[in-house]
Formats: structure tokens, sequence, C-alpha cells
């Protein structure tokens, strides 16, 4: 190829057929796509019918990589995956920290595309251009940490990079990880979708290399890179020092914007007891990091006393402080670092888990559900036991675990009485510790994310930092609409969001400036902005073409009329017609459809995707 | 018994699992510092992590013993400057030194199939220059001989 980063070829692996082939990816598809989110939007936009159920044998899963993995610029150290959700029934991605994605380029891919589906339990060995379907049916059943040795062991290679799904994968729960080393690709269902096709795992090696097109360029960024990153407080010190759950101060104290009981409130009075500092100074065991990453934000904690003495996990981060602690009513550190070590090791996303929790708790103290329904155990906030062992039965789908498994807006359904009301999700994806009420641009964002309920689609960042006014109506849908241009091109690349402080929240020339010498695509920061809208507008054709409409770019009944009762950000709320005319204004500038939210014809052609408008047209869609 | 017979300095690059991230920079660094590529194969360093807590590296630590200039069936192994240096005329790539280490400080590189071993970088590592967390150091020891 003419552009570095890349290994020129994609691996389809057929499940059912127990056959590959490969399909090359070529100097224009690289350029216009990048890797990544760009590349699977497009396999997956040609490849699955939506209108197919998440867990049909023809959905697929895409694991893909961009121009940065394999090489050391910091935070590349991550992986992608890819799928037709079965939580939100949409287009779905979750980037994870990894080794892994650095193995795939190694093994000379840039990425796979994973189809079909196994009659028996198996996994993936593949090792440089081999690919064994091994059998995994003495890993069934068990969890993420056990079936990474197991495998490291059959192969006998300690070093070996492993994504493994856990048993609740295996039995569908709708919000299944997969796991690679101690980090999850955590959202959306990504493991259900590889545990409905039975492959238990992947595990690659291999023993070539990743180079960049300019290394003295490169070098010079690097350089660059080092020398600024020293004076991005929340890169030298914060993430350092405390990793995510830094935060909880200032969000949960200073902002008065963390989630607690369900977002009945967004300020918990115990915020000092699961605060990152506390966290730091009495479970803290050792700092780690996702491969090629400097700042090393992820740290090791464990419970030296109380009630969860022993509990050991690498996290929680903040999001898992807020939906298994505030969100639960539970302020035990210990219980909460059990929790996220069990939601790891069973494999599921903790922030649907814990959101899911508090529906159900707000639910149980509204009499909507009663003993009954639970086993016999009260359901109340606070009850650190119930978080606990529903982990284990919501992977089993036992007792009340198999309504659980479902999510907050399918367990809604069901439990009628109004509470969908208070189920706390967008397009069926639960809505992270970024608030909706207090920064207007997240209340935009999470209406407007592909994925629904996602803090990466856009980023609160900017807002916290008083870059974009979090008040704000005017401006606020280009400030969204560039938000999420910045994610998706990370995504491709694929890089830690973290960036954004250094780079910006934005697309930049600073973004630029990194990915040129890399690749040698010699980008203007035009054409960067093009590539992130025409992989945001395939997006969302594949989600028009599951039924998402205007409609559907909404937040939970409880946002958009229950102002924030108390704390710092007390009264804040964006109700239904705010909300319009941000929409309105978003649509207007992204070239979509007012009354629908269907990417026009005119811009679908202009951002090269004539042939997806085709599509629509093919599938009755009017655009 | 050891007896100090030599009063020459050898060097090791000491790991600090108490420090180490697991974020694998010292493999890429070396990797690139010896051929301008990346990739963990071609890394004479390697961070093994099991468990949470439980780190491994896996380098030539100029051990007292040289396992592998002993196990080389065709001499092509000698110690010289404080490292272990292969002579690629006499190498017939048949790993024995890879299999003699017990500090899994070889490897055979995947093209050449000639052993790679650290070398400290012409004296400054640069796994312990671009280490982040400082969990690698070069010191000198006594060397220790028989």
């Amino acid at each position: 190829m003419k552009y570095s980063g890349y290994k020129g070829k994609v691996l389809a692996i057929n499940l059912t057929t127990k056959k590959t082939n490969t399909i090359d990816v070529t100097d224009e598809f690289a350029r216009k796509y990048i890797g990544g989110n760009g590349f699977a939007v497009r396999y997956l936009f040609d490849m699955v019918d939506p209108r197919m159920d998440a867990f049909d044998v023809t959905n697929v899963v895409a694991m893909m990589t961009g121009p940065f993995q394999g090489i050391n610029l910091p935070t590349a150290g991550k992986y992608y995956m890819a799928t037709k959700s079965p939580l939100t029934n949409g287009y779905f991605d979750s980037v994870s920290g990894g080794f892994i994605g650095a193995q795939i380029k190694y093994a000379g891919y840039d990425g796979f595309l994973i189809t079909g589906k196994a009659d028996k339990p198996t996994y993936l060995f593949v090792e440089d251009g081999k690919v064994e379907f091994r059998s995994a049916e003495r890993l069934w059943g068990k969890l993420t940490g056990e079936t990474q040795e197991m495998i490291k062991e059959e192969v006998g290679d300690p070093d070996l990079c492993v994504s493994a799904i856990g048993p609740a994968g295996e039995n569908l729960v709708r919000y299944a990880c997969v796991i690679t080393e101690y980090r999850a690709a955590g959202r959306g269902g990504v493991g259900a979708v590889l545990g409905s096709k039975k492959l238990k795992a992947i595990a690659v090696r291999g023993s070539g290399t990743n180079e960049v097109a300019d290394p003295e360029a490169y070098e010079a960024w690097m350089q660059w890179y080092k020398e600024e990153a020293k004076k991005v407080p929340g890169i030298a010190v914060g993430l350092p020092t405390y990793g995510t759950p830094a935060l909880v101060a200032s969000i949960g104290k200073m902002l008065g914007a963390m989630g607690s009981y369900n977002h009945q409130t967004e300020f918990f009075q115990n915020w000092e007891n699961i605060s990152g500092e506390r966290l730091k100074k009495e479970f803290w065991d050792k700092d780690t990091a996702c491969p090629a990453c400097p700042i090393a934000c992820s740290k090791v904690f464990s419970a030296k006393s109380g009630k969860w003495k022993g509990a050991i996990s690498e996290g929680p981060e903040y999001e898992t402080i807020y939906s298994l602690g505030s969100m639960c009513g539970i302020d035990d550190l210990g219980a909460i670092i059990k929790g996220d070590s069990l939601c790891d090791e069973w494999g599921m996303d903790t922030v649907t888990y814990g959101v899911m929790l508090s529906f159900l708790m707000e639910a149980y103290e509204k009499g909507l559900i009663t003993k009954e329904n639970t086993d016999g155990v009260e359901f109340k906030f606070g009850n650190d036991d119930a978080m606990i062992a529903y982990i284990e039965k919501t992977a089993k789908r036992e007792g009340i675990g198999n309504l659980m498994a479902e999510g907050s807006l399918r367990a809604a359904r069901i439990i009628g009485g109004g509470s969908e009301r208070f189920a706390i999700q967008v397009k069926g994806l639960e809505i992270p510790g970024h608030s909706a009420r207090a920064l207007r641009g997240m209340a935009l964002g999470y209406s407007t994310a592909t994925r629904g309920g996602s803090h990466h689609d856009p980023r609160p960042t900017g807002e916290y930092a008083g870059a974009s006014d979090r008040k704000a109506v005017e401006g606020k849908a280009a400030w969204v609409i560039g938000t999420q241009q910045m994610t998706t091109i990370g995504d491709s690349l694929v890089n830690c969001h973290f960036l954004e402080r250094l780079l910006g929240f934005t697309l930049t020339q600073k973004w630029v400036d990194m990915i040129n010498p890399v690749t040698g695509f010699g980008y203007t920061l035009e054409e960067l902005t093009t590539v992130a809208e025409r992989i945001l507008d395939l997006e969302r054709a594949f989600n028009v073409r599951t039924g998402i409409r205007r409609k559907d770019d909404t937040l939970p009944r409880r946002f958009l009329e229950e102002p924030i009762p108390e704390g710092p950000s007390q009264g804040m709320y964006t109700d239904e017609p705010t909300l319009n005319k941000m929409l309105d204004d978003f649509y207007a500038l992204k070239g979509w459809d007012p009354k629908t939210g269907v990417p026009t014809r005119e811009k679908l052609v202009r951002m090269g995707l004539e042939d997806v408008a085709d599509c629509l047209n093919k599938s009755g869609i009017s655009c | 018994m050891s007896v100090v017979v030599a009063q020459e300095k050898k060097p090791l690059i000491r790991f600090d699992i108490k420090k180490c991230a697991f974020c694998k920079i010292c493999e890429l660094s070396c990797s690139k510092y010896h051929y301008k590529k990346f990739g963990d194969s071609i890394s004479r360093i390697t961070i093994i992590r099991k468990g949470p807590l439980m780190f491994k590296c896996h380098i030539c630590t100029r051990c007292e013993k040289r396992f592998c200039i002993t196990a080389c069936p065709t001499k092509a192994l000698s110690y010289k400057g404080g490292n272990i240096v292969v002579d690629p005329k006499l190498c017939n790539s048949c790993g024995d030194c890879v299999k003699a280490c017990p500090f899994h400080g070889i490897k055979l590189h995947p093209e050449t199939k000639l052993p790679i071993i650290c070398d400290l970088c012409d004296g400054d590592p640069s796994c312990v220059k671009d280490c982040p967390k400082g969990a690698l150091t070069l010191v000198w020891l006594p060397e220790v001989r028989k």
C-alpha cells in the first residue's frame, strides 16, 4: 500500500463453514474510512441486513484496528469492535484497551470480520497468516480471567493476547462485554453477539511489525507530545494520580451532576466515601496502563478491610463508581470494587448493569415490583449484597436476573406502570455518569448519538472544562457535532479520547498533525472533517434502516420534565421545546431531513456515499 | 561458594514490579531502536502479566552461569563487554540458547532466525529511557566469578 499503518487486508472468518477469505484494503478505502470505526461501519453497512435480529446468524462482528495499532503513539494500545447491538438494535461499537490490536497488525491484518455461527463452542487462534478454529467446550461457562489463562496455557504462550466473553455473553445477556486482560469492550452487547455465534474467545499472535510513513516527522510529533502533555493538568497529574475516579469530586461534588438513586437526584450526599482521593489513599495497589500509554490512568484497587476485604480489581473507573455506587445508593468502595471485578469476570457492562439495577430499585420502592418478583430479595437502594449477588444471577439469567439481562428499556416495557419514564436510557442504552440535565451538550449529544446513551459519541469533557458553556442552547448543535466528529476520528485511528484535552475537543489542526506522519495521507482539516461526517452519516444510514427516526432522538421523560432537585446544578434540565430547537439546528447543520432525521441524498452524495442513498431508496426510505 | 575474582562491573536492567504499569512501551522502544520498526517479536525485553499484580520482566540478566553460551552447540555465543554477542557466521538458529535461558531473555528474530539479546543500546538503553513510570533502571553490579 501507498499509505503506512496498514497491512492491506482484512480477514473474513466464517464460523459456519470454518473458512476464511481476505478482503483487500485499498489506498482509496483507507483514505476514505481510516480504519476502526470507519472500516467497520462500511463493512457492516454492506454486509448486515439491519432489520434482522442481532442474534441472527447473519449478524457480523467486526474486530478492527486503525493505523495507530502496534506503534508507540500514546494511547494507541487499543482495539475496536462493532456489531448490530442486541441492546439498541442499531450500529454499535465498543473500544477497549489491549495489546491484541497491535497483535492483529503484527499478524498481518487490519482487522477481522466474524460471520456465521459455530455449531459447537469455539475459540479462534490466529497466528500470523494461519487461523485455527479450536474447541472451546472445556472453556464454556468459565469466567473471563480463567478463560484467558487456559488459552494461554493451551497455546503455551504466557504473553498471548486473548479477548474473551464470560458466561453473560454465552447466555445472551444483552449488555455482555468482551474482556482483554482486565479491560472491557464494555457497552452494547458485542459479547452477547459473540456468544450467539458460540465464539468464546479470539487469541492473536503475530511476528510482524508496524511502521510509520515519516519517521522523522513522527519523532518530532512524539517530542511535541511529551512537552505539551506536561502542560495539560488532566493528562499530567489528574489521570496518572487518581485515574477517572478523580471525577467523583469534580462532577459529583463541585457540579452536583453525578446521577444518584436512579437520577432521583444528582447530588450524592456521601460523595466523599466514593471519591477518587479516598480510593487512592485507602485502596490503591498500583498503576496500570493500556499498551503504549504513558498516562497509565488505570489502577488496581483492593479492599484492605471492611465487609468486602480481599476484593480486588483493575478499576473501578468513574462510570462504575456512578453505576454501581451513587446510582444504587451504595457508598462502600469495597462493594464497588467487588462488583467491578465480578462484572468483568462474568462478562458484562458495569454501566448498564448498575443503571439497570438502580431502575429496578426505584421500581421496587414504588411498589411496581415486589418481593414475589425478586426471589424474596429487598431491592432497596443501598443494598450492596443484592448488587453483588445479582451479577452472577444476571449472567446466568436466574430469577429476576433473567429480566435484568434484557436491559432497562425492555424491562420497563415488561414491568409497565409508567416505569419507562425513569428508565435511564436512550435508544435502549443506559446513560453513563455525565449528566444530560447539567450539561446541555449531553442532552443533545445522547439524543442524537448513534449508540444512544454513550459518553463516547458526544463528549462531556469540553463542557466540564468550560470550552462550551454548559447552559447555552445557541451554538450547541455545532459543538455537539464537533465532539461527535472528534470521537469518530479517534475511534477510527483507534486511540483514546483522553487525547482530546491535548488535541482539541473537536477536530483541529493538531489532530491532522498527529495523523499525517503515521499514515502519509497528507490530510487537510477539511478532508479529515469530511471523513468524520462520512462515517457518522453511514452509522445514521445503518440505524435509519432499523427504523430510527427523529422521534427516537430524545431523552428519558424524567430528564425532559424533572429539573435536578438539589445541589450546585439545582433546577437545570432541558425541556422538550428546548431539545427540539437544538435538534432542528443539529439536523440543519448535518444536512439531515429536519422532519425525519434521515440524511438527505444531497448530503450523502457530497460525502461520496451515493450508493448509500440508493440503498436507502431501495429499502423504501426517501432521502 | 562464589568468590569475587574480578572487580569488573556488569550491567543489569533492574525491574521494579511495583512501578511497572504493563504499558509495553519498553518493548516498542526496543524494537524501534534496533530495527526502526515496532513489534514485540523483535523486542529484546518482554513484560508478562499474570494476575492483577504479578508482572514479570523477561530480559538478559548477564547471569553468572551463561546458560546460553554453554548450551550453544556451535559456539556462536560469547560474553563481551557486558553483553552476550552472537556470531551470525557460526549460529545455526537451532534455538537451544532460547530454551536454555531460565530468564527468557533470548528470542529468535522471526526473519533472520538469529538470537536477539539485550545489548544495552550502546550503553543508553532505550527501554530505560522511555519507561514512563521509571520501572526500569540500568545498574552496574560487581562481576562475580567462581
